[in-house]
């Protein structure tokens, strides 16, 4: 907000720069504001550990069963705890890492600490050292990694290229103990075949912290499904990290203003 | 045994003469009298390293959860109720901040390791200081008083084992030397949290937040004030259970076991 239209745009003749908080720029039509002159940036370092650490968090959320256990916790009807109830291991499993970028990077840096098994699917591989130091291993077919991996977690940006990268195809490779999470944009999964998968168990469960649209209209069956997280898209909804999107987002402003090289040009 | 149960007392002994062996699931036996056990000529044994990488990871998840508020955050995005996500609604960060952790053993050393790739700044306070390779493979600092741990850290994880001297290691004197903006964690036992203590200080935000996968008794009574606040997070003591380690700690049981009955070694025997 606020919506950047043609209208909008021609109302503000001496705009010069409009700075968006976030990585993100898909809400924004880049061609039209270009075409006023105006710059756009965005804050990509400010949201990279913020965003990294809700995929982990999600991840372990997901597979401990945390909101479930916490349901179970307080529940007026609970009696005692039940001994065989259970999750899944996160240590030692494999993660697949699709979108393998600064949020992306950060993202397996945490999760070797896990002793993960680390693949990863990108436009371009990264360099030897980059992957040596996480362990990751470079799957050119992203269908290599739907297969192998424990848990997928979405970090891509979304473009025309992205737009329902994960659809009924792709969660029908994955192993049906698999969990998808989704820390990138909703329009990345194609929402409809996500919402089969897990009725009919093609995978064990999701965590997104994305959908689209946010909010989800009520009565989507998402909503109703016990094997799905849904968090209110908190990727970078931190006290430090809001104030660092602030800083990033003024300092790429003030460049734009004062005509110096900007940081974070889109 | 599973989960505490049944209760070892005189009299179950005394009703099963040919008893040779309690082996116990988890690390923990702080529900075993083994002076009593001993003196029925009973063994004892545990599962004490199969639980370690679980219960670590509970730690982070726990900690994540409370900082980035995922609960209820999860509760606004399902609520009939719910029509915007609000743009100020915040939680805290865990990568870059502080971590104390105290109780360095196998499971504490664990979530150093994890923490460690967080960028987190590691204190610990344990019985002996680690040896220094240990602790510069994890970046932690010794804190020799637990108070200097408790005065800096942004989250303090307790994984200790509970003993007498571990009772209500955290009281009232400590949570106040916690900072008001400082979440505990709990993956060790509930007595080890004098839990009135917590409630007050929680409800006059003398700490910001606690995450507790372990509180006393479990579970608690229904009407419990740590069961109502919105900044706490209970999870029904789950640190170890995953159909992986619950296999796995169930094998070194029946090993135990058979060891025990056949008069060899046992493993995992607790002395």
């Amino acid at each position: 907000r606020p919506t950047i239209d043609q209208e909008l745009l021609e109302s503000l003749p001496n705009l010069k720069v409009i700075a968006n908080s976030g990585v993100g720029v898909d809400h924004l039509d880049l061609r039209m504001i270009s075409n006023f002159g105006v710059k756009v940036t965005n804050t990509p370092h400010a949201v990279a550990d913020s965003t990294a650490d809700i995929g982990m968090a999600l991840m372990l959320a997901s597979a401990r069963r945390l909101v479930e256990g916490c349901q179970i916790a307080i529940s007026p009807d609970t009696k005692y705890f039940a001994v065989d109830w259970l999750g899944v291991e996160v240590t030692r499993a494999t993660l697949g890492i699709i979108g393998m970028g600064n949020i992306g990077y950060k993202v397996a840096q945490r999760a070797k600490a896990f002793e993960m098994k680390i693949l990863y699917h990108n436009r371009n591989q990264r360099k030897k050292e980059e992957e040596q130091a996480v362990g990751a291993h470079y799957c050119e077919k992203m269908e290599d990694l739907l297969q192998q991996s424990d848990f997928v977690m979405l970090v891509v940006n979304l473009t025309p290229k992205t737009h329902k990268l994960i659809g009924k195809r792709e969660l029908g490779l994955m192993k049906p103990t698999a969990t998808l999470i989704n820390i990138s944009r909703g329009a990345v999964v194609d929402q409809d075949a996500l919402v089969e998968a897990l009725q009919n168990k093609i995978i064990m469960a999701a965590a997104l912290d994305v959908t689209y649209p946010e909010p989800l209209p009520r009565d989507h069956p998402l909503l109703k499904l016990n094997n799905i997280i849904i968090a209110p898209h908190i990727g970078t909804a931190t006290v430090q990290a809001i104030r660092m999107m602030a800083e990033e987002a003024i300092a790429n402003m003030l460049a734009v203003l004062n005509g110096q090289p900007v940081p974070s040009e889109v | 045994m599973w989960y505490h149960k049944p209760v070892i007392d005189k009299e179950l002994l005394q009703s099963l003469p040919m008893l040779k062996v309690v082996a116990s699931s988890g690390v923990g036996i702080d529900h075993l009298d083994l002076n009593l056990l001993s003196s029925f000529g009973v063994k004892v044994s545990n599962t004490p390293f199969v639980v370690s990488t679980d219960t670590a990871d509970l730690g982070m998840a726990l900690m994540l959860a409370s900082a980035r508020r995922l609960v209820e955050g999860y509760q606004m995005a399902v609520s009939p109720d719910t029509e915007y996500f609000p743009a100020d609604w915040l939680g805290v960060e865990v990568s870059g901040t502080t971590l104390g952790i105290i109780g360095m053993g196998t499971i504490g050393y664990k979530v150093a390791q994890r923490a460690k790739a967080f960028d987190m700044k590691i204190l610990y306070h344990n019985r002996n200081q680690r040896n220094k390779e240990e602790e510069s493979a994890v970046g932690a600092i010794y804190c020799k008083k637990i108070d200097d741990l408790l005065q800096q850290s942004d989250f303090v994880i307790l994984a200790v084992v509970l003993t007498p001297q571990t009772r209500k290691l955290i009281g009232k004197r400590e949570l106040e030397l916690m900072k008001p903006t400082a979440t505990l964690i709990n993956i060790s036992r509930g007595l080890v949290v004098d839990q009135d203590a917590l409630v007050e200080a929680l409800q006059n935000k003398v700490i910001k937040a606690a995450a507790l996968d372990v509180t006393y008794p479990e579970p608690l009574p229904r009407d419990h004030p740590l069961l109502k606040m919105k900044n706490v997070v209970v999870t029904p003591h789950i640190g170890s259970a995953t159909k992986e380690t619950r296999r796995l700690m169930m094998e070194n049981m029946i090993e135990s076991m058979q060891a025990a009955l056949r008069g060899l070694p046992i493993p995992n025997e607790v002395l």
